[in-house]
């Protein structure tokens, strides 16, 4: 499938055990950082459209901080809660000190 | 092959027969639910659905229960649990056997006996059909009386507010929600439905709904007279236990489960609204929100698959009104010692519940992160120092004892 490689924030944005959000073309991409390595999903959950980057992360589960839906952000798969659809996760890479997201063209 | 029937098709129900399959489980599975339609989640009936914004919500997509192999009977009541024949009689007549049996059938509204309930107009809300004749109340009207300002009567006036209509509230107590709350926390509440122009009237309470042919006022205990084009009753629930009372499942304000989720009667479990579970740390207590009723969904499945596992949640669930989020964890019937970190003022904090230096419960107004972290603290069952509590620079991540 065809994809683009979008840029979506400087390298050391996002600290470790944490997440973030970005504007990637007309999506919202979640970054998270676990033990050093970034984990790029979408950042709006499935169940009702939180942002999922405000939510809590444990080690790969992030949980939505509206309705606890869970999602593993290596894989995008539900975990537990009310949500039923996985969540899209994007190949990153790092480029000159910019985060980068592979976004596939619908 | 073996037959596990699960009575009661809400979010406990249709969560235990969904997490039954997906851990791999190929045995017959029957779901039984009086509603007509598939499992939908209750929060938004009080919310973005009464405004219009959402249509329902299902745990599972419609077509779920053909693909998935589960024998789904919809608008269909159970009546009884034959535990020695170890069936379940239906209102049809029809028996349904089973090898284990979860016992999922929720609350209904306590209702007052008063007279003019029975009135057009004069409304309560439990199912998807209230919230649609609520709306459509809603539509004709311009002032709402509400009885009751618990979590379900908070959210109605603010939807209702949101939709442009007048909102007055009578309450028995002397805030919104003080027996959960208690009056600092419940005012706050208060001073939110004040902010956004709701008239509530409290010591006060419902002694009948008049009207010609369809609701125009509500006469309380007190001799107020208070004018309006509909009615909603919003005053606590009841857990629904009929099917087990001719039965030797023991019920006593609820259907009586252990830590485990299981009945004394072997094989059979239950569990949300209904279910009145021993917890680790809160004792013996039942639990009338969403999140538990879905975990207790996903925590039966798995037991009934062996595991054998305490259900240790923390408990937590969220209420939306206008602008605020809300959000608890945790559960505390009394506690003497309550640590804000924020500003109750500014509708942005959190309140850390402690009963002799045990945190039991925290809830926030618009500062949910706090809440979802404190929920390791309470189940681990951590005595934080106040001052820590209070300050939002500290991290309560950092609180919790090191596992082992």
């Amino acid at each position: 499938m065809a994809g683009e490689w979008v840029k979506v924030g400087p390298e050391g944005e996002v600290a470790e055990g944490e997440m973030n959000s970005f504007g990637a073309g007309d999506r919202m991409v979640a970054i998270a950082n676990i033990d050093g390595d970034l984990h790029a999903f979408d950042d709006v959950c499935t169940h009702q459209g939180c942002s999922l980057a405000e939510g809590e992360l444990d080690d790969t589960t992030v949980e939505c901080p509206c309705h606890g839906s869970q999602f593993d952000v290596t894989t995008g798969e539900v975990i537990g809660g009310p949500a039923t659809e996985s969540v899209d996760v994007f190949q990153l890479r790092v480029e000159g000190g910019e985060v980068q997201v592979l976004i596939n063209e619908q | 092959m073996t037959t596990f029937v699960i009575v009661g098709a809400g979010e406990g129900g249709g969560t235990a027969a969904g997490s039954l399959r997906d851990a791999g489980y190929d045995g017959d599975v029957v779901l039984i639910g009086e509603e007509p339609m598939p499992p939908y989640e209750r929060p938004p009936l009080s919310k973005e659905y009464l405004r219009g914004e959402s249509d329902h919500h299902l745990v599972r997509p419609p077509e779920w229960y053909d693909e998935n192999n589960v024998d789904a009977r919809f608008g269909v009541r159970a009546e009884r649990v034959d535990t020695s024949a170890r069936e379940v009689e239906l209102g049809d007549g029809s028996r349904v056997a089973f090898d284990q049996l979860v016992i999922a059938t929720g609350s209904r509204n306590r209702r007052l006996p008063l007279p003019g309930l029975e009135l057009p107009g004069v409304h309560d809300l439990r199912f998807a059909p209230d919230a649609d004749a609520i709306k459509s109340s809603a539509k004709n009207a311009s002032k709402a009386v509400l009885v009751g300002m618990g979590f379900i009567g908070a959210e109605v006036a603010a939807s209702l507010r949101q939709l442009g209509l007048d909102v007055t509230v009578v309450e028995f107590a002397g805030t919104p929600l003080e027996r959960v709350l208690g009056p600092q926390l419940g005012g706050a509440i208060e001073t939110l439905h004040r902010d956004h122009g709701v008239e509530m009237i409290f010591h006060d309470a419902a002694e009948r709904f008049e009207g010609d042919g369809r609701f125009e006022a509500l006469v309380t205990k007190e001799g107020r007279r208070i004018e309006g084009e509909m009615a909603v009753v919003g005053i606590g629930v009841q857990p629904v236990t009929e099917v087990a009372e001719k039965s030797d499942v023991p019920t006593d304000n609820g259907i009586r489960v252990d830590a485990t989720l299981r009945t004394s009667v072997d094989g059979i479990w239950a569990i949300g609204d209904v279910a009145r579970h021993e917890h680790p740390v809160f004792g013996s207590i039942r639990v009338e929100h969403f999140d538990n009723a879905l975990k207790m969904g996903e925590h039966v499945a798995k037991n009934m698959l062996g595991a054998n596992e305490v259900f240790d949640d923390a408990h937590w669930f969220w209420s939306d009104q206008y602008d605020t989020e809300i959000q608890m964890s945790g559960f505390a019937t009394e506690w003497d010692e309550t640590v804000i970190r924020g500003n109750v003022d500014e509708r942005r904090f959190a309140a850390f519940l402690l009963k002799d230096g045990l945190l039991l419960s925290t809830f926030s107004m618009n500062w949910k992160h706090d809440v979802r972290r404190s929920m390791p603290l309470i189940v681990a069952g951590v005595r934080p120092d106040s001052a820590q509590l209070a300050d939002p620079e500290v991290d309560l991540r950092n609180l919790k004892p090191p596992s082992d």
